[in-house]
C-alpha cells in the first residue's frame, strides 16, 4: 500500500510550544482568588489516628482553613470501593494525607502544616504481599468485606486479600504428565516509580452554583468527572474537568490518584479555586507507585521442547488501597504466558493489601513483571534439554490458529512474534561474542514477549471531526498527549484519510470534559490503535457527508462520485467537479440558497467483542497482541561489577509504522526505563514501611551516560484488525523484554542467575566472591 | 521580612520584594509569571529549573532569590527573537528530542550557557552538562543529536 503522510517523520505539532517553555502543564495555571494546599502525611506507615489537633495551624498567618478526614463518610474507586480521600480513623501507608492546610500561598501553608498534631497508635506493618497474606496478619482493612465493588472482583472478607483471580486452560494435573521436564523459580519485581518529570497535581474549584470543576495532571478527564459526580451527588454534567500539557506520564497519571483528595480539600473552600501540587517525595510516595510483584512460576516441556504445562502464583503488594492496583494483578495472571502457547495452565494471581502506596499502573501494566520470570525460565529450560533457546521459542510461539491461556484463537492479522525474534537475533547473535579479557566479562541474552491492553467493556476513544470553511479541519479528541506523540498521529492518519496535507489538520491542545469527546483513559497502548480508528472512521464519515452534498450540487448519485482532497468529482468525467471548500458548509447555489449539512462528524471505538472473564477466568480479554523480542549485549567490569548495555535490539510487530522518528522514541524511551529498572531503580521501604529514598538522589534513575553505545530498533508490518493503516499498539511493549534479557545475559556472561531485580554491582560481586569460591 | 532585589531578567530591569524564603524558581514564576521554567524535583537532581545566571547554568530550585541581586538572568521565555526560534531549541525539535516537553527548557537553557562560553565544548562535556538532566521520555538518543546539531547551527 502507497501511503502519502503514513510512515513519514512528520513534525510534532507541540514542539515549538514546549521547546519555548510556553506548554502550559497544571503548576503553570494560576486563577483568580487561588489557594494553595499542603498536606499532611502520616509519621506511621499503618496506624490508628487517635487525635489531630489543628488549632494551632489554624492561628498561622495565612491559613484560610485546615481540613482532617475526621468525619469523613466518603468512600470511592472504580473498582473496589476502598479509598478514602483522606484518612479518617487509621492510616495505611506513608504517603497517605492526613490533614490539609489550605493557604493564601504555598510557604503560609507548609509553614502551617508543621503546626499540626497527630497522635497515633502504631499498628503491625507489612511490605510485602507473603506476609500479609499470612493467617495472624493483623488487617488492614478491618471491613473489606463489605466494600462495594464490581461483580467478579473484590475483597475476601476477614483476609488481607483484595482480589484473587483464577485462570485456568486444559486440564493441568495432565499437562504436569506430559512433562517430561520441568523448571521453577520464584521471581522479583520489585517497587517502582514511573517518575515522570512533571509531579502529579490538581486544582479544585467549588462553585457556589452547586458545579464543581477540576485541572489535572492526569490522563483520565472523564473517570475523574464520573468519581466527582458520583462522590458529591451530582449530574456527571455538572463536573467540569480540563487536563492541560502533560509533563510525561508513564501509568501513573491514570485512574484517580490525588484527584480525590484535592477535591475534598476544595470542598471546605467553596468559591475560591485550591491548587495542589506533589513535591517529589509526594509524587513518589503519595500518588501510585509500581510493580511490587512476586511471581512463582513452573513450567513443564516435552524432551523435544513441546510446552506443556504452566503454573503460575502472582504475590502483588497492592498497597493500602487496592482499586488501582486490581487490574494490573490480573494484567499479570493472564500475561505470564508471554508469546507463547501452553495447551495446559493454572494462573493464580493474588492482590494484597500492604502498607506501601498504593499499586497503580507503571508502563507495561503487569507485563514486564511477570514475563520477567518466563523468559528466564525458557531460557534455563533450553539449557535443561540442551537446546538452542531459540528453536525452543520457536517452536512454541503463538501465532495464528494457536490458542491464549484466555482462549482467544489467534489469526495472522494478530502479528508475528518469530519474525521479530529472528530479527532481533541477526542484530545481536551472528558473529562471536568477545572473549572475556583482562577487565570485561561479556554476554548476550534475549527475551520474547506479548501484550495486550487489558482494556474494559467501555473503553472507548471518541472523535469530533469538523471541515473548515477553506478546507483545513478540526480534530478534538479525549485523548491525553503525555509525549507520546498522539497528535502527530492524529495528523497524519486523517491526512491520510482525507487526502490533505496534514499540517491542515488542526489537533486539539487540551482536553476538557465539557467540549472533548469521551474517552475512558489513554492507558494500555491504545491511542494509535483505537484512537487513530476513531481519526479515521470520522475522516471517512466526513467525506460521505461531503459527497452527499456534492450529488445535490452535481445532481447525481453518491456512488458516482469520488473525492481526492480538493474536489468532489464525477467518476466518468473528472472535471465536472466541485471544490470540498463550496462543499463543508453545504452548497450554495447562486441565488444563495443553501443545500447540505455543515461537515462535522463524530466517531468512537472500543475493543471489539471485549468480554469479562468467564468462571475459567478465561474471555476475550486480550482482543489486540503486539508481539517483540529483545535481545542485549552487555559488558561486566570485573573490578566493580558494573553492568554495562553495550546494545540493545528490539523489534516489534506493530502492524504499521504511521511515524518512524516518534516511534523510535518511543521504543528508546521505554527500553531505558527498564534499563533503569533492572540495574538501578528501586522503592526501598524498610518494614516500618518508611521509603529510604524518595528523591532523585537515591531513586536513581538513567542519565544520559547510562544510554546504550547503539540501538537497533525495527518493525515488522503485519497490519492488525482494529487500528488506522493496521497500526497497533506499541508505547509500553518497549519495557517488557529488558529485564529478562539482561538476566539471560548475565548468565551468560558469569553463570549466575538472578531472578530478582534490580541487579546493583555489589550483587554482582558478590556473586562472582561465591563463584569463585566454589 | 520584606527586601528588594533588582535583577535583568531577559534583557528587562526588574525590581523585586521578597518575604526573604524564596528560591529564583518561585520568583521567576510566581511573581514575573515565567512560567516555562520547570519544578521537578527541589533538590537540584532533574535540572528542569535550569536557568542562566550571568551565563553560568544555575538551579533556580535552589538558588535563593536575594542571591539574584545585580545579576542578568536569562530563562527559556528570553531565548527566540519573536518567532524566530534560537538555533538550539530549532536543533533540538528538529533531532525529535522533545516529547512531553517538561525537561526540555532545562536542557535548552544548559546548552545555551555551555555554548555561549564555549562554542567549541568537545562532546565530552557536552554529555557532561546534560548528564545534568533527567528526562523520562526519550531514552537521550534524540537528544544527544539535538545538542551536537544545536552546536553546529551556532557555529554557523
Amino acid at each position: 500500500m502507497d501511503f502519502k503522510y503514513v510512515g513519514k517523520d512528520i513534525p510534532r505539532p507541540d514542539a515549538v510550544k514546549k521547546t519555548t517553555g510556553k506548554s502550559i502543564f497544571l503548576d503553570d495555571i494560576k486563577l483568580p482568588g487561588m489557594l494553595h494546599a499542603a498536606i499532611l502525611r502520616p509519621a506511621y506507615a499503618h496506624a490508628r489516628i487517635l487525635s489531630i489537633d489543628t488549632s494551632e495551624a489554624e492561628a498561622c498567618e495565612g491559613v484560610v482553613k485546615v481540613v482532617t478526614g475526621q468525619g469523613c463518610t466518603i468512600q470511592h474507586g472504580e473498582n473496589i470501593r476502598d479509598l478514602t480521600p483522606m484518612a479518617v480513623d487509621k492510616v495505611r501507608y506513608i504517603g497517605e494525607p492526613v490533614a490539609a492546610v489550605i493557604a493564601e500561598n504555598l510557604y503560609q501553608a507548609k509553614q502551617a502544616l508543621k503546626k499540626i498534631q497527630v497522635e497515633y497508635e502504631p499498628l503491625p506493618v507489612y511490605v510485602n504481599a507473603l506476609d500479609a497474606m499470612k493467617e495472624d496478619a493483623c488487617l488492614i482493612h478491618e471491613n473489606s468485606g463489605d466494600y462495594w465493588h464490581l461483580p467478579g472482583v473484590g475483597p475476601v472478607g476477614g483476609t488481607n486479600i483484595a482480589n484473587h483471580y483464577h485462570l485456568r486452560k486444559g486440564d493441568i494435573e495432565k499437562g504436569w504428565q506430559e512433562a517430561e521436564v520441568t523448571v521453577e523459580g520464584e521471581f522479583v519485581y520489585p517497587f517502582g516509580s514511573s517518575a515522570a518529570l512533571e509531579p502529579h497535581g490538581a486544582i479544585g474549584w467549588f462553585h457556589e452554583d452547586d458545579t464543581i470543576e477540576m485541572w489535572s495532571s492526569s490522563i483520565c478527564p472523564f473517570v475523574i468527572r464520573e468519581d466527582i459526580a458520583h462522590t458529591y451527588h451530582l449530574p456527571v454534567s455538572d463536573v467540569r474537568v480540563h487536563i492541560p500539557e502533560l509533563g510525561g506520564c508513564f501509568g501513573y497519571k491514570s485512574d484517580i490518584t490525588c484527584e480525590q483528595t484535592v477535591a475534598y480539600i476544595a470542598s471546605f473552600v467553596p468559591g475560591r479555586p485550591v491548587k495542589w501540587v506533589a513535591s517529589r517525595k509526594e509524587d513518589f510516595l503519595s500518588t501510585l507507585i509500581g510493580h511490587g510483584f512476586v511471581t512463582r512460576l513452573k513450567l513443564g516441556a516435552t524432551k523435544e521442547g513441546k510446552l506443556t504445562a504452566l503454573e503460575s502464583n502472582i504475590y502483588h503488594a497492592t498497597g493500602g488501597y487496592s482499586d488501582t492496583g486490581l487490574h494490573i494483578c490480573i494484567a499479570g495472571g493472564h500475561n505470564v504466558a508471554g508469546a507463547y502457547e501452553f495447551p495446559n495452565s493454572d494462573q493464580h494471581a493474588y492482590l494484597v493489601y500492604t502498607n506501601t502506596p498504593p499499586i497503580g499502573a507503571y508502563r507495561g501494566y503487569g507485563h514486564q513483571e511477570v514475563q520477567l520470570g518466563l523468559e528466564r525460565l525458557m531460557d534455563i529450560l533450553a539449557r535443561k534439554l540442551d537446546m538452542d533457546p531459540f528453536k525452543l521459542r520457536e517452536i512454541n510461539y503463538l501465532g495464528a490458529g494457536k490458542v491464549t491461556v484466555l482462549g482467544e484463537r489467534l489469526n495472522e492479522k494478530h502479528g508475528n512474534v518469530s519474525q521479530c525474534a529472528e530479527r532481533v537475533r541477526e542484530a545481536i547473535f551472528t558473529g562471536k561474542k568477545p572473549d572475556e579479557d583482562e577487565n570485561y566479562y561479556y554476554g548476550r541474552g534475549f527475551s520474547a514477549l506479548m501484550k495486550t491492553p487489558k482494556g474494559a467493556p467501555f473503553s472507548s476513544k471518541g472523535c469530533y471531526l469538523k471541515f473548515n470553511c477553506d478546507g483545513s479541519v478540526c480534530v478534538n479528541m479525549g485523548g491525553a498527549e503525555v509525549g507520546q506523540g498522539l497528535r502527530t498521529v492524529v495528523q497524519q492518519v486523517v491526512g491520510e484519510t482525507l487526502k490533505i496535507d496534514p499540517s491542515r489538520v488542526s489537533v486539539y491542545t487540551e482536553i476538557d470534559t465539557q467540549f472533548s469527546p469521551w474517552e475512558w483513559q489513554t492507558i494500555g497502548s491504545m491511542f494509535t490503535m483505537q484512537g487513530g480508528r476513531s481519526a479515521w472512521k470520522a475522516s471517512l464519515r466526513a467525506i460521505e457527508m461531503l459527497k452527499q452534498t456534492a450529488s445535490q450540487a452535481l445532481r447525481c448519485d453518491i456512488d458516482m462520485l469520488d473525492y481526492d482532497g480538493e474536489f468532489v468529482f464525477l467518476k466518468s468525467d473528472p472535471t465536472v467537479r466541485v471544490e470540498v471548500t463550496r462543499l463543508c458548509r453545504g452548497y450554495m447555489y447562486e441565488n444563495g440558497m443553501t443545500v447540505g449539512e455543515v461537515v462535522q462528524t463524530t466517531a468512537d471505538t472500543r475493543l471489539p467483542r471485549y468480554s469479562n472473564p468467564d468462571e475459567n477466568g478465561q474471555g476475550t480479554m486480550g482482543v489486540t497482541h503486539t508481539f517483540g523480542a529483545q535481545g542485549c549485549e552487555i559488558r561486566i567490569c570485573k573490578k566493580t561489577g558494573n553492568i554495562r548495555v553495550d546494545h540493545i535490539a528490539s523489534a516489534f510487530d506493530v502492524g504499521r509504522v504511521i511515524n518512524p522518528k516518534q516511534i523510535r522514541g518511543q521504543v528508546l524511551g521505554g527500553v531505558m526505563m527498564a534499563l533503569g529498572a533492572t540495574l538501578c531503580e528501586k522503592l526501598r521501604f524498610d518494614e516500618n514501611g518508611r521509603c529510604a529514598n524518595p528523591h532523585f538522589g537515591k531513586y536513581r534513575f538513567p542519565t544520559i551516560k547510562d544510554a546504550p553505545l547503539k540501538q537497533t530498533v525495527e518493525f515488522v508490518e503485519t497490519p492488525g484488525e482494529i487500528g488506522p493503516f493496521g497500526a497497533r499498539g506499541i508505547g509500553e511493549h518497549p519495557v517488557i523484554g529488558v529485564a529478562p534479557a539482561i538476566l539471560n545475559a548475565i548468565h551468560d556472561a558469569i553463570g549466575v542467575e538472578f531472578y530478582e531485580i534490580p541487579v546493583m554491582p555489589e550483587q554482582i560481586l558478590e556473586a562472582l566472591a561465591a563463584k569463585q569460591q566454589k | 521580612m520584606a527586601e528588594k532585589i533588582t535583577c535583568t531578567v531577559n534583557g528587562v530591569k526588574r525590581t523585586l520584594e521578597l518575604d526573604g524564603w524564596e528560591k529564583l524558581l518561585d520568583v521567576l514564576r510566581e511573581k514575573l509569571d515565567l512560567t516555562g521554567t520547570k519544578r521537578g524535583c527541589d533538590d537540584r537532581t532533574c535540572g528542569a529549573c535550569t536557568v542562566v545566571v550571568d551565563g553560568e547554568a544555575v538551579h533556580s530550585c535552589t538558588f535563593p532569590a536575594r542571591k539574584a541581586d545585580g545579576k542578568t538572568i536569562i530563562t527559556i521565555e528570553g531565548l527566540s527573537r519573536g518567532k524566530e526560534l534560537h538555533p538550539i531549541q530549532r536543533a533540538l525539535i528538529e533531532a525529535g528530542a522533545v516529547q512531553c516537553g517538561f525537561c526540555t527548557p532545562g536542557i535548552v537553557m544548559e546548552l545555551y550557557a555551555l555554548y555561549t562560553r564555549n562554542p567549541e565544548a568537545p562532546e565530552a562535556e557536552i554529555m557532561d552538562a546534560l548528564e545534568r538532566h533527567l528526562c523520562r521520555c526519550t531514552g537521550y538518543e534524540a537528544i544527544r543529536e539535538g545538542a551536537l546539531l544545536a552546536q553546529k547551527y551556532m557555529r554557523k
